[in-house]
């Protein structure tokens, strides 16, 4: 953990690859699985334990399929290792599919050299020949592991890493053609492992307990650093090969092609085979889960886009409306003006037409400026009740135009928020003037909005806007919040969807019902600010900003 | 100015409202609607005319009231003003006989003459149709052997060849056929030719 800390760049480019390795459940259970396997086998290879230096004739047969199984498990798992690099680009996972391959390419000289199997081909090398290979494969590998341990866990740039890989499988080619060179080419005089094609020598006694603490010394520094799944699964591939080592030198008696020998063999094959299955599948969980995660991303993406042309769109719509109006009341008025007897009355009303139509360009202006610009960030405490009789007052001359009444039913003592005054005031504008618009268009005698406020009972302030107009037609709700669903003539395509982002940004909801017998309410909740003493003079301070940032539109 | 009106149908109010006095300065007869419903239920006028549309109408697109209307057999020209309009918006608003497609804001001169061309094709169109009514009316005075021998005159057959084909005689020929003249009003051969054309056409369409 600590070590994933110190690197943060390397822990946010690994991370999405590691998470699955993370991710409790599934590699628990493999893990569960695969140490419950290994112990039945290990019992039943105990259980062989009185055979276990028996030597079992002629079953040198079995050793090329043993050794193809084994060569191209460990192949299959560089690969992967490597893949999973690329990706990634963790240097240590480079030393570890390394490893692998170190590990792969020796097992065909250490078949080919086996005494006694290929005698057919002539391929008849020193006695000490697959016991030094042997021990080269032995050691090497956990070597490998010991750099894969200690490796930093840092990632390294996009073009390196594949450079970096190449180098290395050429590195570990070389390196075993070489070793391998040098052990057939000085089988003369390499030292005694072997009495016989069977039986081992003194000197072999080192090898194993030396391989041992090797195996030993990776997993207590995996253990301790535990940087991530793949981590335990090292470890435990790392205590297959002790038993699997336990099995063939002791219990075998390092006798080969024994009973004891066979054993350890088989287990290590077995449980390679599960670690490279358990690999296999968390890499394919890791590849799905990165698709599906990129192919997520493309659909925000654009969904977004075309929220945002969607919203351009209205937004010129919303501009252009009042442009065509001006342009052709100008027209209008100087046609007027024109006429062999000119009209001023009707020139002066084009024009009137044309303040009003300037004003509304900048209400749509405005809008869109409290919608993006920063500062509406400014949160203060207010009171609602405050808020809706403000809202309602500016509203209350284009109510008075359609003949309409708004009456308030407020709560009874101050509601008090934390909010944006200019972002909430414009919410109630929307939200009453879009009741004013639905009444006009279609409402019953007498027409009437309410607004209503109350303090809930689970700390929220509730507020609703209730008409007796047209009522909204049930094809359009769901989408009522989105921008550019309008059902209203000229209406803001964006209105009630600035309503949602604001409200939903001051911790709140809104929502549309419909009203009993007719029309429809909206409503939206925020939550109820606490009152502590102690926030009140910082507070009072954001408060007069708001108040004047209100007062000065 | 021959009596003309412009109907506009647009659901914003100060378009409208610029619309009617754009329109009225050069002395149209302006009858606005905020919605294509209120047009709909608005008396019909016998009075040629021209309708100003905006594309985009609340609760139905105008090319889908565009279509409306033709199924309800209105042939007003339509206008279209628009504030986003693209290609196949166009594209699809002229095919189905618009005759003008105005972005907004658009040059009140273009507005002008597409109102005036679409009120002169409604006029000629209003025109067309009485004759053809006057026409039908003519014909249907005549008798059943009279529109027997109409296409036989209008295919130029001489009377002899009439009466024999009819086995009539070449004088009862005769009278039928200044009887067909007179009643259709047709001062000449040619003008009967025509006169036949525009009814067998009219048959052919209904």
């Amino acid at each position: 953990m600590a070590d994933r800390d110190e690197h943060p760049a390397s822990h946010s480019l690994s991370r999405p690859f590691l998470q699955p390795f993370l991710a409790a459940n599934a590699a628990g259970l493999w893990v569960a699985v695969a140490i419950t396997l290994s112990l039945v086998l290990v019992s039943g290879f105990v259980a062989t334990m009185p055979f276990a230096r028996a030597p079992l004739a002629h079953s040198e047969l079995l050793l090329p399929a043993y050794a193809s199984a084994t060569g191209l498990l460990e192949g299959i798992t560089a690969a992967l290792l490597f893949s999973l690099y690329t990706v990634q680009r963790n240097r240590a996972l480079l030393f570890l599919a390394a490893g692998y391959l170190f590990s792969a390419l020796i097992v065909p000289s250490w078949l080919l050299s086996f005494p006694g199997l290929f005698p057919a081909f002539g391929l008849e090398f020193g006695l000490q020949t697959t016991a030094a290979i042997a021990t080269v494969r032995r050691i090497g590998f956990p070597l490998f592991v010991l750099a894969y341990a200690l490796a930093p866990a840092r990632g390294i740039p996009h073009g390196t890493a594949r450079r970096s890989l190449i180098g290395a499988i050429a590195m570990v080619a070389g390196m075993v053609g070489l070793i391998t060179f040098a052990i057939f080419a000085s089988s003369e005089s390499l030292p005694a492992f072997m009495l016989d094609g069977r039986r081992v020598d003194r000197l072999w006694s080192y090898v194993p307990p030396i391989a041992l603490a090797l195996y030993g010394l990776d997993m207590a520094i995996l253990l301790r650093r535990r940087r991530s799944q793949l981590d335990l699964w090292v470890g435990l591939v790392l205590f297959s090969l002790v038993v699997e080592l336990l099995l063939i030198s002791y219990l075998g008696g390092a006798i080969r092609l024994s009973v004891g020998w066979w054993a350890g063999r088989l287990y290590g094959l077995v449980a390679a085979s599960i670690v490279l299955l358990a690999l296999l599948a968390e890499t394919t969980m890791v590849y799905a889960r990165l698709a599906r995660t990129v192919a997520a991303e493309r659909r925000v993406r654009q969904n977004r886009l075309t929220a945002m042309e969607a919203l351009s769109a209205s937004i010129a719509h919303e501009i252009n409306q009042p442009l065509a109006s001006m342009v052709t009341n100008a027209d209008a008025a100087l046609r007027w003006l024109a006429k062999a007897e000119p009209r001023l009355d009707k020139a002066e009303d084009a024009l009137r037409r044309i303040v009003e139509d300037g004003h509304r360009a900048n209400t749509v202006v405005t809008g869109i400026r409290t919608m993006f610009t920063t500062g509406t960030q400014e949160r203060a405490e207010l009171d609602l009740n405050a808020l809706v009789e403000g809202a309602v007052q500016s509203a209350s001359t284009e109510a008075m135009h359609g003949f309409i009444e708004i009456r308030t039913d407020l709560a009874p003592s101050p509601l008090t928020v934390v909010g944006n005054t200019v972002q909430l005031h414009h919410v109630l504008r929307n939200l009453i003037e879009n009741a004013i618009d639905a009444v006009r268009i279609g409402g019953e005698w007498p027409r009437r909005v309410i607004v209503r406020t109350r303090l809930e009972a689970a700390g929220e302030v509730h507020v609703s806007v209730a008409d007796n107009g047209t009522g909204i037609a049930s094809d359009i709700v769901e989408r009522l919040f989105d921008p550019f669903v309008s059902t209203k003539p000229g209406g803001m395509g964006m209105g009630l969807m600035f309503c949602r982002a604001v409200v939903e940004a001051h911790g709140g909801r809104v929502w549309a019902s419909p009203n009993q017998p007719r029309g429809a309410v909206f409503h939206f909740s925020l939550p109820a600010a606490m009152v502590p003493a102690g926030d009140a003079p910082d507070m009072a301070g954001a408060d007069q900003r708001g108040v004047e940032q209100g007062g000065a539109r | 100015m021959m009596a003309s009106v412009v109907y506009v149908v647009d659901d914003d109010r100060s378009i409208l409202a610029s619309l009617e006095s754009l329109l009225a300065s050069e002395g149209y007869e302006v009858l606005t609607f905020d919605s294509a419903q209120a047009f709909l239920d608005a008396p019909v006028r016998t009075t040629p005319g021209c309708l100003v549309l905006d594309v985009r109408l609340r609760g139905t697109s105008g090319l889908e009231f565009q279509r409306e209307l033709r199924r309800r057999g209105n042939p007003t020209p339509v206008v279209f003003i628009t504030g986003h309009g693209d290609v196949p918006m166009s594209v699809a608003a002229m095919k189905a006989g618009a005759i003008e497609f105005l972005l907004k804001p658009f040059r009140d001169q273009d507005l002008l003459d597409a109102v005036r061309n679409g009120i002169e094709l409604d006029r000629s169109r209003r025109m067309a149709e009485s004759q053809m009514f006057e026409l039908r009316e003519r014909y249907a005075a005549m008798t059943p052997r009279e529109r027997e021998i109409m296409p036989l005159v209008a295919s130029g057959l001489m009377n002899k060849q009439i009466a024999s084909s009819l086995q009539l005689s070449e004088v009862t020929v005769k009278v039928h056929r200044s009887q067909i003249m007179q009643k259709l009003k047709a001062r000449t051969l040619a003008d009967l030719v025509r006169i036949s054309d525009r009814l067998s056409g009219d048959a052919g369409k209904v």
